[in-house]
């Protein structure tokens, strides 16, 4: 019997080693940008450039960081003369974000409550040749659109994890509700 | 031969009468537009126009003016939401919305819409209660929310095609109008 319970836990401690390393979640907030959101491992920041047909081309800050082969992103771009446009800005991107691709779920978003509330859209699309699975959520709030990406790369494979969907509900517009010790976010200089 | 033919043809002719005359009279439809609200649009029968309330836990409460046809059992409404001072919200607005029509109705369909170089969305809902269908669509257009949704009673042809195509007649380039369409009347 015991050692029947020794070899249990070895085997159970080399089964903890032998499975990949997960990075630790953080809570990161931009109080100039207006949001908050956690995600696990390092987020960097970087500039990039998003180009709609009708949003027309647009400067982009990018935080993203990579954790057991998914990917989270937080994308920002400001819109803040055309805010009146907001509903199709936001349109013609969650469009682009699931156009020719196999769409497994478009749904509503919702942050905070009330008459705080942000709508906004949640989706789910499978890449093309095998790319893995992305979670979308995009929003529009204060002249800014926030888009949250999570991807579940092939060499991760488990497309039924619950990490997207931590990653994409964890963002927050009330700052009031950013959890304690949140990293501030650097922006691009 | 030939005599037992023609009866053949006439009564044919006859029943065929008979049936399009016994048939729900369906009204033409004809060419809206308004270019104050910056869009246009075709329904048939004769438009109401009314006056009416919005609210939304975001939007708060806005006066809303609604142009109202029924043909053939079908109910065609335009609903204007006047939310220019809150522009900014477009899309938390157009959302809102969006989701308080479909809030614990039976969802059918939930798409994009795109118009003209406008996104918005289209939804069909089944109404509770054996309430009938209603598809919608919705817009943001020059600060306001733009609404068109034509509803089937539970017992008429929840499948016609006349849905569709009240809703996919929206169009925001005047351009596009029909040649004889009508000016809108706007409420007093």
């Amino acid at each position: 019997m015991r050692r029947f319970a020794i070899a249990t836990l070895l085997g159970a401690s080399l089964a903890l080693m032998a499975a990949p390393a997960q990075a630790a979640w953080h809570s990161y907030v931009s109080h100039k940008l207006g949001f908050s959101f956690e995600a696990p491992g390092d987020v960097k920041v970087s500039t990039g450039t998003y180009r709609g047909q009708l949003a027309g081309p647009h400067e982009s800050i990018v935080f993203r960081s990579v954790d057991d082969n998914i990917e989270y992103k937080v994308t920002v771009m400001s819109f803040m003369q055309a805010q009146a446009d907001g509903a199709t800005i936001l349109g013609e991107r969650e469009y682009n974000f699931q156009n020719e691709k196999k769409v497994l779920m478009d749904t509503f978003g919702r942050v905070e409550p009330g008459k705080d509330a942000v709508y906004g859209r949640k989706i789910t699309v499978e890449l093309p040749k095998n790319g893995g699975r992305t979670l979308g959520a995009f929003y529009f709030v204060n002249g800014k659109m926030i888009v949250l990406e999570a991807t579940i790369l092939p060499a991760n494979g488990d497309y039924a994890s619950p990490d997207p969907g931590r990653f994409i509900d964890s963002i927050v517009f009330q700052l009031q509700r950013t959890q304690q010790g949140a990293t501030e976010l650097k922006l691009p200089e | 031969m030939r005599s037992r033919f023609s009866a053949w043809i006439i009564a044919a002719a006859t029943g065929a009468v008979l049936m399009a005359s016994a048939g729900p009279a369906s009204a033409a439809w004809k060419g809206y537009i308004s270019h104050p609200l910056g869009f246009a649009f075709a329904a048939p029968g004769d438009l109401k126009i009314e006056k009416g309330k919005y609210q939304g836990a975001v939007a708060g409460t806005h006066d809303t003016t609604v142009w109202r046809s029924v043909d053939d059992g079908i109910q065609y409404s335009v609903t204007v939401i006047d939310t220019t001072a809150e522009a900014n919200k477009a899309a938390t607005l157009l959302g809102e919305a969006e989701y308080i029509f479909q809030d614990q109705k039976k969802l059918l369909m939930d798409a994009f819409g795109r118009v003209d170089g406008k996104f918005g969305r289209k939804l069909t809902i089944d109404l509770p209660n054996k309430g009938g269908r209603t598809t919608a669509a919705f817009w943001f257009v020059n600060g306001r929310i733009v609404e068109l949704q034509a509803h089937v009673p539970a017992d008429g042809d929840v499948d016609t095609p006349e849905m569709g195509r009240f809703v996919d007649s929206i169009t925001f380039f005047p351009v596009r109008a029909a040649d004889d369409a009508l000016e809108l009347p706007m409420p007093k």
